[in-house]
Protein backbone atom coordinates (compact mmCIF):
# COMPACT_ATOMS: atom_id res chain seq x y z
CA UNK A 1 0.00 0.00 0.00
CA UNK A 2 3.21 2.52 1.10
CA UNK A 3 3.96 1.47 -2.55
CA UNK A 4 0.95 2.45 -4.16
CA UNK A 5 0.92 5.85 -2.32
CA UNK A 6 4.38 6.80 -3.95
CA UNK A 7 3.07 5.73 -6.87
CA UNK A 8 0.34 7.75 -7.10
CA UNK A 9 2.01 11.14 -5.66
CA UNK A 10 4.45 10.76 -8.69
CA UNK A 11 1.42 10.27 -10.66
CA UNK A 12 0.19 13.11 -8.99
CA UNK A 13 3.30 15.44 -9.60
CA UNK A 14 3.57 14.50 -13.16
CA UNK A 15 -0.20 15.43 -14.12
CA UNK A 16 0.41 18.60 -11.64
CA UNK A 17 3.64 19.32 -13.91
CA UNK A 18 1.80 18.74 -17.20
CA UNK A 19 -0.77 21.18 -16.05
CA UNK A 20 1.51 24.22 -15.46
CA UNK A 21 3.08 23.36 -18.63
CA UNK A 22 0.45 22.84 -20.66
CA UNK A 23 -1.33 25.90 -19.18
CA UNK A 24 1.02 28.63 -18.62
CA UNK A 25 4.29 27.81 -21.39
CA UNK A 26 3.72 27.93 -24.85
CA UNK A 27 4.61 23.73 -25.42
CA UNK A 28 1.49 23.02 -26.52
CA UNK A 29 1.61 26.15 -29.23
CA UNK A 30 4.93 24.88 -30.22
CA UNK A 31 3.37 21.36 -30.33
CA UNK A 32 0.81 22.59 -32.50
CA UNK A 33 3.14 24.19 -35.28
CA UNK A 34 4.92 20.87 -35.87
CA UNK A 35 2.13 19.15 -36.37
CA UNK A 36 0.80 21.34 -38.89
CA UNK A 37 4.49 20.90 -41.03
CA UNK A 38 5.12 24.15 -43.58
CA UNK A 39 2.16 24.88 -45.85
CA UNK A 40 2.30 24.20 -49.07
CA UNK A 41 -0.10 26.74 -50.92
CA UNK A 42 -0.21 25.81 -54.45
CA UNK A 43 -2.36 25.00 -57.55
CA UNK A 44 -4.15 22.33 -56.79
CA UNK A 45 -7.71 20.51 -58.71
CA UNK A 46 -9.71 20.93 -55.36
CA UNK A 47 -9.66 22.72 -51.92
CA UNK A 48 -11.11 19.91 -49.32
CA UNK A 49 -12.35 21.17 -46.33
CA UNK A 50 -12.98 18.55 -44.03
CA UNK A 51 -15.60 18.61 -41.12
CA UNK A 52 -15.38 19.08 -37.41
CA UNK A 53 -17.59 19.16 -35.33
CA UNK A 54 -21.14 19.59 -37.37
CA UNK A 55 -23.06 22.38 -36.76
CA UNK A 56 -25.93 23.05 -34.06
CA UNK A 57 -29.55 22.83 -34.71
CA UNK A 58 -29.82 25.90 -35.47
CA UNK A 59 -27.39 25.66 -38.28
CA UNK A 60 -24.45 27.69 -36.81
CA UNK A 61 -21.18 25.55 -37.55
CA UNK A 62 -18.70 25.74 -34.67
CA UNK A 63 -15.78 27.54 -34.27
CA UNK A 64 -13.28 25.09 -35.72
CA UNK A 65 -15.68 24.21 -38.89
CA UNK A 66 -16.19 27.90 -39.75
CA UNK A 67 -12.49 28.89 -39.41
CA UNK A 68 -11.90 25.95 -42.09
CA UNK A 69 -14.57 26.89 -44.35
CA UNK A 70 -13.47 30.29 -44.30
CA UNK A 71 -9.95 29.55 -44.95
CA UNK A 72 -11.20 27.27 -48.00
CA UNK A 73 -13.12 30.21 -49.25
CA UNK A 74 -9.94 32.76 -48.63
CA UNK A 75 -8.05 29.68 -50.96
CA UNK A 76 -10.77 29.44 -53.51
CA UNK A 77 -10.71 33.12 -53.92
CA UNK A 78 -6.71 33.10 -54.14
CA UNK A 79 -7.81 31.57 -58.00
CA UNK A 80 -5.67 28.05 -56.10
CA UNK A 81 -8.35 25.66 -57.45
CA UNK A 82 -12.05 25.53 -59.11
CA UNK A 83 -13.50 23.34 -56.60
CA UNK A 84 -14.21 23.90 -53.01
CA UNK A 85 -14.96 20.79 -51.49
CA UNK A 86 -17.55 20.40 -48.10
CA UNK A 87 -17.35 17.12 -45.69
CA UNK A 88 -18.87 16.67 -42.80
CA UNK A 89 -22.28 15.59 -41.42
CA UNK A 90 -25.08 16.59 -43.26
CA UNK A 91 -26.11 20.01 -41.12
CA UNK A 92 -22.49 20.79 -41.27
CA UNK A 93 -22.02 20.45 -45.27
CA UNK A 94 -25.46 22.41 -45.42
CA UNK A 95 -24.19 25.01 -43.26
CA UNK A 96 -20.90 25.40 -45.09
CA UNK A 97 -22.86 25.53 -48.48
CA UNK A 98 -24.78 28.31 -47.21
CA UNK A 99 -22.24 30.52 -45.99
CA UNK A 100 -19.83 29.94 -49.13
CA UNK A 101 -22.55 30.79 -51.20
CA UNK A 102 -23.04 33.85 -49.44
CA UNK A 103 -19.29 34.73 -49.60
CA UNK A 104 -19.71 34.17 -53.17
CA UNK A 105 -18.54 30.96 -54.82
CA UNK A 106 -20.51 29.57 -57.55
CA UNK A 107 -22.68 26.72 -56.73
CA UNK A 108 -21.27 24.70 -59.38
CA UNK A 109 -17.91 25.20 -57.53
CA UNK A 110 -19.12 23.45 -54.50
CA UNK A 111 -19.26 19.61 -53.96
CA UNK A 112 -20.43 18.63 -50.60
CA UNK A 113 -19.75 14.81 -49.14
CA UNK A 114 -22.33 15.13 -46.03
CA UNK A 115 -23.11 11.87 -43.83
CA UNK A 116 -19.50 11.05 -42.61
CA UNK A 117 -18.52 10.01 -39.24
CA UNK A 118 -14.31 9.41 -39.63
CA UNK A 119 -11.37 10.84 -41.24
CA UNK A 120 -11.35 7.53 -43.20
CA UNK A 121 -15.10 7.53 -44.55
CA UNK A 122 -14.47 11.42 -45.32
CA UNK A 123 -11.30 10.24 -47.12
CA UNK A 124 -13.02 7.42 -49.16
CA UNK A 125 -16.31 9.39 -50.14
CA UNK A 126 -13.62 12.46 -51.37
CA UNK A 127 -12.04 9.97 -53.34
CA UNK A 128 -15.09 8.74 -54.64
CA UNK A 129 -15.99 11.84 -56.03
CA UNK A 130 -12.36 13.19 -57.34
CA UNK A 131 -10.49 10.43 -57.91
CA UNK A 132 -12.62 9.30 -61.14
CA UNK A 133 -12.90 12.83 -62.36
CA UNK A 134 -8.39 12.59 -62.40
CA UNK A 135 -8.12 15.11 -59.68
CA UNK A 136 -5.48 14.31 -57.47
CA UNK A 137 -3.91 17.07 -56.60
CA UNK A 138 -5.71 18.65 -53.55
CA UNK A 139 -5.42 21.27 -50.79
CA UNK A 140 -6.49 20.09 -47.70
CA UNK A 141 -7.85 22.65 -45.27
CA UNK A 142 -8.06 21.15 -41.86
CA UNK A 143 -6.58 22.21 -38.29
CA UNK A 144 -2.98 22.04 -37.78
CA UNK A 145 -3.16 19.42 -35.17
CA UNK A 146 -5.36 17.41 -37.79
CA UNK A 147 -2.66 17.51 -40.77
CA UNK A 148 -0.45 14.42 -40.06
CA UNK A 149 -3.14 11.80 -40.01
CA UNK A 150 -5.75 12.90 -42.37
CA UNK A 151 -3.15 14.01 -44.57
CA UNK A 152 -1.62 10.48 -44.43
CA UNK A 153 -5.19 9.15 -44.43
CA UNK A 154 -5.73 10.85 -48.05
CA UNK A 155 -2.97 10.13 -49.48
CA UNK A 156 -3.72 5.96 -48.52
CA UNK A 157 -6.61 6.90 -51.18
CA UNK A 158 -4.45 7.78 -53.92
CA UNK A 159 -4.26 11.96 -53.11
CA UNK A 160 -1.49 13.96 -53.71
CA UNK A 161 -2.09 16.22 -50.87
CA UNK A 162 -1.24 20.17 -50.46
CA UNK A 163 -1.35 20.86 -46.57
CA UNK A 164 -2.94 24.02 -45.85
CA UNK A 165 -3.88 24.17 -42.20
CA UNK A 166 -5.65 26.90 -40.19
CA UNK A 167 -3.40 28.94 -38.16
CA UNK A 168 -0.29 27.18 -36.67
CA UNK A 169 0.48 29.56 -33.23
CA UNK A 170 -2.90 28.51 -31.79
CA UNK A 171 -4.46 30.20 -28.31
CA UNK A 172 -2.10 32.29 -25.95
CA UNK A 173 -4.55 31.87 -22.70
CA UNK A 174 -4.49 29.21 -20.19
CA UNK A 175 -7.51 28.02 -20.61
CA UNK A 176 -6.99 27.78 -24.61
CA UNK A 177 -3.44 26.06 -24.20
CA UNK A 178 -5.44 23.57 -21.90
CA UNK A 179 -7.84 22.48 -24.73
CA UNK A 180 -5.34 22.70 -27.05
CA UNK A 181 -3.45 20.16 -25.51
CA UNK A 182 -6.23 17.94 -25.14
CA UNK A 183 -7.01 18.05 -28.59
CA UNK A 184 -3.45 17.11 -29.39
CA UNK A 185 -3.68 14.03 -27.13
CA UNK A 186 -6.90 13.15 -28.57
CA UNK A 187 -5.46 13.07 -32.06
CA UNK A 188 -2.34 11.78 -31.79
CA UNK A 189 -4.35 8.79 -29.89
CA UNK A 190 -6.64 8.30 -32.83
CA UNK A 191 -3.57 8.83 -35.10
CA UNK A 192 -1.88 5.70 -32.99
CA UNK A 193 -5.31 4.13 -33.56
CA UNK A 194 -5.21 3.99 -37.36
CA UNK A 195 -2.02 2.80 -37.49
CA UNK A 196 -2.47 0.00 -35.21
CA UNK A 197 -5.51 -0.81 -36.83
CA UNK A 198 -3.54 -0.84 -40.36
CA UNK A 199 -5.67 2.44 -41.57
CA UNK A 200 -2.72 4.06 -42.35
CA UNK B 1 -3.07 43.87 -20.21
CA UNK B 2 -0.37 42.44 -22.49
CA UNK B 3 -1.09 38.38 -23.26
CA UNK B 4 1.78 37.43 -20.89
CA UNK B 5 0.73 39.44 -18.02
CA UNK B 6 -3.31 37.95 -18.99
CA UNK B 7 -1.37 34.12 -18.98
CA UNK B 8 0.49 34.61 -15.47
CA UNK B 9 -2.96 36.48 -13.70
CA UNK B 10 -4.25 33.26 -12.36
CA UNK B 11 -0.59 32.11 -10.82
CA UNK B 12 -0.79 35.73 -9.13
CA UNK B 13 -3.98 35.71 -7.79
CA UNK B 14 -3.28 31.77 -6.90
CA UNK B 15 0.45 32.67 -5.08
CA UNK B 16 -1.15 35.84 -3.59
CA UNK B 17 -4.09 33.66 -1.77
CA UNK B 18 -2.18 30.89 -1.17
CA UNK B 19 0.46 33.06 0.83
CA UNK B 20 -2.74 34.46 2.68
CA UNK B 21 -4.45 31.50 3.79
CA UNK B 22 -0.21 30.34 5.13
CA UNK B 23 -0.45 33.28 7.30
CA UNK B 24 -4.64 33.13 8.76
CA UNK B 25 -4.04 29.60 8.89
CA UNK B 26 -0.71 29.48 10.67
CA UNK B 27 -1.04 32.77 12.37
CA UNK B 28 -4.81 32.55 13.62
CA UNK B 29 -5.77 29.18 13.71
CA UNK B 30 -2.40 27.72 14.67
CA UNK B 31 -1.90 25.11 12.41
CA UNK B 32 1.77 23.44 12.80
CA UNK B 33 3.78 24.39 9.56
CA UNK B 34 5.45 21.49 9.33
CA UNK B 35 2.44 19.87 8.52
CA UNK B 36 2.32 21.43 5.38
CA UNK B 37 4.19 18.74 3.60
CA UNK B 38 2.37 16.53 4.54
CA UNK B 39 -1.07 18.07 3.35
CA UNK B 40 0.88 18.57 0.08
CA UNK B 41 1.78 15.00 -0.12
CA UNK B 42 -1.62 13.36 0.61
CA UNK B 43 -3.01 16.07 -2.25
CA UNK B 44 -0.30 14.66 -4.32
CA UNK B 45 -1.96 11.42 -4.04
CA UNK B 46 -5.27 12.52 -4.58
CA UNK B 47 -4.25 14.29 -7.92
CA UNK B 48 -2.74 10.81 -8.53
CA UNK B 49 -5.68 8.82 -8.02
CA UNK B 50 -7.62 11.43 -9.94
CA UNK B 51 -5.01 11.08 -13.04
CA UNK B 52 -5.67 7.30 -12.51
CA UNK B 53 -9.65 7.70 -12.43
CA UNK B 54 -9.21 9.69 -15.64
CA UNK B 55 -7.33 7.04 -17.47
CA UNK B 56 -9.90 4.30 -16.40
CA UNK B 57 -12.93 6.40 -17.92
CA UNK B 58 -10.85 6.90 -20.85
CA UNK B 59 -10.82 3.31 -21.43
CA UNK B 60 -13.86 2.24 -20.42
CA UNK B 61 -15.15 5.30 -22.66
CA UNK B 62 -13.83 4.13 -25.60
CA UNK B 63 -14.45 0.40 -25.44
CA UNK B 64 -18.03 1.65 -24.32
CA UNK B 65 -17.40 3.47 -27.79
CA UNK B 66 -16.67 1.50 -30.15
CA UNK B 67 -18.68 -1.20 -28.85
CA UNK B 68 -21.53 0.50 -29.38
CA UNK B 69 -20.44 1.64 -32.57
CA UNK B 70 -19.95 -2.50 -33.23
CA UNK B 71 -23.26 -3.75 -31.75
CA UNK B 72 -25.87 -0.90 -32.65
CA UNK B 73 -24.48 -0.35 -35.88
CA UNK B 74 -24.74 3.78 -35.30
CA UNK B 75 -21.82 6.20 -35.04
CA UNK B 76 -20.87 7.02 -32.10
CA UNK B 77 -17.95 9.80 -31.38
CA UNK B 78 -15.06 8.75 -29.71
CA UNK B 79 -14.72 12.94 -28.75
CA UNK B 80 -17.55 12.22 -26.81
CA UNK B 81 -14.63 11.68 -24.57
CA UNK B 82 -12.96 14.69 -24.40
CA UNK B 83 -15.07 16.67 -23.19
CA UNK B 84 -13.98 18.84 -20.10
CA UNK B 85 -15.95 16.93 -17.77
CA UNK B 86 -14.44 13.88 -17.50
CA UNK B 87 -11.48 15.21 -16.14
CA UNK B 88 -13.47 16.85 -13.15
CA UNK B 89 -15.45 14.23 -12.42
CA UNK B 90 -12.70 11.74 -12.32
CA UNK B 91 -11.09 14.16 -9.57
CA UNK B 92 -14.82 13.93 -7.51
CA UNK B 93 -14.33 10.07 -8.04
CA UNK B 94 -10.79 10.70 -6.71
CA UNK B 95 -11.73 12.85 -3.53
CA UNK B 96 -14.35 10.49 -2.57
CA UNK B 97 -12.37 7.02 -2.68
CA UNK B 98 -9.61 9.20 -0.87
CA UNK B 99 -11.55 10.23 2.02
CA UNK B 100 -13.15 7.17 2.03
CA UNK B 101 -9.90 5.06 2.49
CA UNK B 102 -8.88 7.65 5.29
CA UNK B 103 -11.91 6.78 7.20
CA UNK B 104 -11.86 3.19 6.94
CA UNK B 105 -8.16 3.15 8.84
Amino acid sequence: MRGAGLGLRILGLAGLLVLVAAAFTPLPNRLNAWMAGSPQLESADAIVVLGRGGADSDGVLTNRSLRRVLHGVELYRSGLAPLLVLSGTGEETGARSVLVQGLGVPAAAILEVSSVHTTREEAERIGQLLLPRNQRRILLVGDPIDMPRTRAVLERVGFAVLPAPTAATGPSLPEGRLALLRDITTELVGLAYYRVTGRL
Amino acid sequence: MTPDARTLAPIFIFGLTSLGAYLVGAGLRGLRPAALSEAMRDVLEALGLGVFFLLVNLAVGAVVVLGARRLTGHFVSIYLLSDVTLPILSLVQALVFQHWRERSK
